[in-house]
């Protein structure tokens, strides 16, 4: 067979969102690839130029839909550093917990996905399931299931309900056995180590200078974190440790991805139970908070996906001059053919599933 | 290094002015558009910043603003005893007739697609960058709609 | 009585139903009835009833292929759906008629109900009648001939394959000498038609589904034909009643039937990974990988065409679990209280159970890696089964004769 096109996407099993990814292929081997965005691009940084600052809470929420407390706490950071808010101890608290079951949910979202990219549907389903007790937890304190707009400028909108940390307990508890039986079923089954190792390798090196952060980046062995490495709210005074993978020296493949995403989940929750053991008692809401900001401010967080920067500028209005999102897919997905080129067509889902690609947030 | 060393180290380099530190950890300056490549090209090799966090383009009317945030990830800069990263804010300010920049999509690959988005929606042009194509908006969209002065109904049925 | 014995006497009983008929009709339309009693007469005579009961014959195996199909998808969707943790399919009977009770309200008052529970039968009917009344498309730079063709080849080989292999000595539509060479042969019309309705559609992903089905059957076919001579070396024959007899009357420690699982255990294990291979079950099911080439070579195909390559795909799955059955499970062979066939039955679906555990708890493989698997470990390890059934078969007989050893195999 000679050279071909082959374009993958819009609406394509592997695209997890709507992309485009044309790939060269000579035979069954990629010689280049072609990543193409913006079919959902909703100008969000154009939307919030007009809003006021407290309204904007509601956009990021809408940047992904497998994490948007993440994003909505990124934007809620920034603004307090530009307003100099500052936030009560238990409210800090709180979004850590929120945080962290966020990142839960969203890895299993990913996790949910990855499966049925390796021909693996009952995966999906398992995952799926356990996505369920994380989004029911979600739903206790903020009333919705998918969107939350919890966090507010100066704290968050409700404190925690009663009888919130046994049921919180419980699910991790719960969630926590069925992970020891989910490892006999994928990182100990022959064929998923088949597909998975040696699969779209990149270096630590590489994975820095192209813009690859968060789990994929700690996948090759770089111990950052941050939240570690830029503390927000409370990870400084909490007990726990970055987790990093690699497959080789300064490498690492989708395997390695793999197993940075499992251990990250538990390490969440050994974070939340660490929350609920030092969480002081107090208000949530900070009692004043300004509505007009002037100057510049950026924050990053530790998204479930990577290296989340806001950097907004504000001219003095209650409405932002300038907002900029920085996603942290937007460079992996430009990185695409890096760790594309020399594997199979067969190979394409396996690696760029495993990267968590999320399109709402990447073309904003 | 400490930081402060490297806040003295860059605030000596031509073509640097208003240098500070805003936070614990991040050194923010301002470069001359003529000395950046220079000065990015020493930033990575020197000092370390092996990552390139965000590009963003303000329009400062009339002028236009260049943000570039840098983060070193394996700690060859420190902040005293702790574990923080250390980031780098380059301000550049551009004219608002002649909006050209150096491209650093050489010098840090993450830099590529963050310099198209600025071309897309701001209109800034990346010399020497290898495939400046708009990357969100179609391609014969017109105008750059980020800007200030841009307007919708004017280029509405044009595309 | 064998089958065929049956459908002879059906024949029979049928010619004299027939035989006025076309008599009456003779004396009806004089100038035009003498094709239609030459046709009574041919059917009269011994030729015409042997026809005749061929006739009956395939189509009682046709019938029998069809339930167990059904229920072949049946089982498949509610083991899934229990791996899976989840209800499966649960439309039936009696759930219409609850669900009936329920809407007219002449429900009785005293059932307690928390859903409307059945076993899901009538989800294949439902989904029958969908794939029926779906348009047919074809894409308009497709080449439409061969893409009319390509499901045709598909089916039809695979419903041949259907009328090959015997339920049990006397239950056989046919039974041919080399009976399982024939199976083989008619397996491996399939790929041809996967290849012709991948290059016919005009599509990149069909084209690269086509083209994987083709490297597959490199791999697998050689290690898989390996695998199975090692059978016919032990039995002497490639009919398949001859393989069970042998298999039934060779016996093991403390009189245990010894079937061919048992000394050529590496044999099985060759096979059953083939003939995973060969019908295109997960972990091999490469040409139509739904990751990466949305539905593979059936991508442009819609309606009963599709439901055609569906259809297919689990009779080849049926056929498979009994030629292995016939091969290494000893067949029909059971004790006496069950009939022949039921204890076949029972085996092939315990095979198919297998695989469906099988599939809903693997990845799939690639392209790559199932080449490797073939030639450098399956390959290798159908020679050492055909070497230990040589040393068995041939070798210490000769030595048993010579230094009186005692008989094991």
């Amino acid at each position: 067979m000679a050279e071909m096109w082959i374009s993958m996407g819009p609406q394509h099993p592997m695209t997890h969102g709507l992309w485009t990814l044309k790939v060269k292929v000579d035979g069954e081997t990629i010689t280049d690839a072609d990543p193409e965005l913006g079919y959902l691009h909703r100008s969000v940084e154009k939307m919030g130029e007009r809003r006021k600052y407290f309204m904007n809470t509601t956009l990021p929420d809408r940047l992904c839909y497998a994490s948007s407390t993440t994003w909505t706490h990124c934007y809620v950071l920034t603004v307090e550093e530009l307003m100099n808010v500052e936030i009560p101890e238990r409210a800090k608290y709180v979004r850590t917990i929120m945080l962290e079951l966020q990142r839960l949910a969203s890895h299993l979202m990913w996790a949910g996905s990855y499966m049925p990219d390796l021909g693996h549907i009952t995966g999906a389903l398992y995952f799926w399931r356990d996505r369920e007790l994380f989004l029911n937890l979600l739903e206790v304190p903020s009333g919705s299931r998918l969107l939350y707009n919890y966090i507010r400028i100066g704290g968050v909108k409700r404190d925690l309900p009663d009888g919130f940390v046994e049921k919180a307990e419980r699910v991790m508890k719960l969630f926590e056995q069925r992970l020891d039986e989910y490892s006999d079923l994928f990182e100990n089954s022959k064929i998923f180590r088949m597909r998975t190792e040696d699969v779209g390798k990149f270096t630590a090196a590489q994975a820095q200078n192209l813009g690859i952060t968060g789990p994929n980046m700690r996948g090759c062995g770089t111990k950052f974190d941050l939240r570690r490495n830029d503390p927000y709210e409370i990870y400084e005074e909490i007990d726990w440790d970055i987790q990093t993978r690699e497959a080789g020296p300064g490498y690492g493949d989708c395997f390695s991805r793999y197993m940075v995403r499992i251990d990250e989940m538990k390490e969440s929750m050994r974070i939340i139970r660490d929350c609920f053991k030092k969480m002081p008692k107090g208000p949530t809401l900070a009692s004043t908070i300004p509505v007009r900001a002037q100057g510049e401010a950026f924050r990053r967080t530790e998204d479930s996906r990577g290296e989340a920067l806001m950097y907004i500028v504000g001219d003095g209005t209650d409405r932002p001059y300038r907002w900029k999102i920085k996603s942290p897919m937007f460079t992996t997905i430009s990185a695409a053919p890096h760790y594309l080129k020399g594997y199979k067509v067969a190979d394409i889902p396996a690696i760029m599933g495993s990267v968590d690609i999320c399109i709402g947030e990447t073309d904003k | 290094m400490e930081i402060k060393e490297l806040m003295q180290e860059l605030s000596a380099f031509k073509g640097v002015s208003n240098a500070s530190m805003i936070r614990d950890n991040v050194v923010k300056l301002d470069i001359d558009k003529n000395s950046s490549k220079e000065f990015f090209t020493k930033l990575r090799d020197d000092f370390g910043f092996e990552h390139c966090s965000l590009i963003t383009a303000i329009d400062n009317q009339p002028e236009f603003e260049l943000v570039y945030h840098f983060t070193s990830i394996n700690k060859s800069v420190t902040v005293g005893s702790t574990d923080m990263s250390v980031m780098t804010e380059v301000h550049v300010f551009l004219e608002r007739d002649t909006p050209t920049i150096e491209s650093i999509s050489d010098l840090w690959g993450g830099a590529n697609w963050h310099e198209r988005e600025a071309f897309d929606l701001m209109g800034i042009y990346f010399v020497g960058h290898p495939d400046l194509r708009r990357v969100l908006l179609p391609e014969g969209f017109a105008g750059h709609p980020l800007r200030k002065d841009y307007v919708y109904e004017i280029h509405e049925e044009e595309w | 009585m064998t089958l065929f014995g049956a459908c002879r006497i059906m024949a029979e009983l049928s010619i004299r139903i027939l035989i006025p008929i076309f008599e009456f009709q003779e004396g009806l339309f004089p100038p035009f009835s003498n094709p239609a009693g030459w046709f009574a007469d041919w059917l009269a005579t011994d030729g015409g009833l042997d026809t005749m009961a061929w006739f009956y014959a395939v189509n009682i195996a046709l019938m029998v292929g069809m339930t167990n199909l059904i229920l072949v998808i049946h089982l498949e969707r509610k083991i899934a759906a229990r791996i899976q943790d989840r209800r499966g399919p649960m439309l039936s009977f009696r759930s219409l008629r609850e669900v009936g009770e329920d809407l007219s309200g002449n429900a009785p008052s005293w059932k307690f109900k928390e859903n409307y529970s059945g076993i899901g039968i009538l989800q294949n009917v439902a989904d029958g009648i969908k794939a029926f009344t779906k348009e047919l498309i074809i894409p308009t730079k497709a080449d439409r001939f061969l893409f009319t063709m390509g499901p045709i080849i598909f089916i039809s080989s695979s419903v041949f394959l259907l009328a090959l292999f015997p339920l049990s000595d006397r239950f056989a539509a046919s039974s041919a000498p080399a009976g399982l060479m024939v199976i083989m042969a008619a397996f491996s019309i399939a790929p041809i038609g996967i290849l012709t309705s991948g290059w016919a559609s005009n599509n990149k992903y069909s084209m690269i589904g086509g083209m994987r089905s083709a490297a597959q059957l490199m791999s697998y076919e050689i290690p898989l034909l390996l695998s199975m001579a090692g059978v016919f070396l032990v039995a002497g024959s490639f009919d398949p009643v001859t393989i069970v007899e042998q298999q039934r009357e060779s016996t093991w420690l403390f009189g245990l039937p010894m079937w061919n699982i048992i000394p050529q255990f590496i044999g099985f294990v060759v096979f059953m990974v083939c003939i995973l291979a060969e019908v295109e079950r997960v972990p091999f099911d490469l040409p139509e990988a739904e990751a990466e080439l949305v539905e593979g070579w059936t991508t442009e195909y819609s309606g009963i065409r599709f439901m055609f390559f569906l259809m297919a795909e689990y009779i080849r799955g049926f056929a498979g679990a009994a030629v292995a059955t016939i091969l290494f499970l000893g067949g029909w062979a059971g004790p006496w209280p069950v009939p022949p066939e039921i204890w076949f039955l029972i085996k092939v679906y315990l095979i198919i159970i297998f695989w469906i555990f099988i599939r809903w708890s693997v990845p799939r493989i690639r392209t790559d890696q199932i080449l490797v698997l073939g030639w450098k470990k399956l390959l290798p390890l159908s020679l050492i089964n055909i070497l230990i059934v040589i040393f068995m078969v041939e070798i210490y007989p000769y030595f048993t004769a010579i230094v009186n050893l005692p008989e094991v195999f």
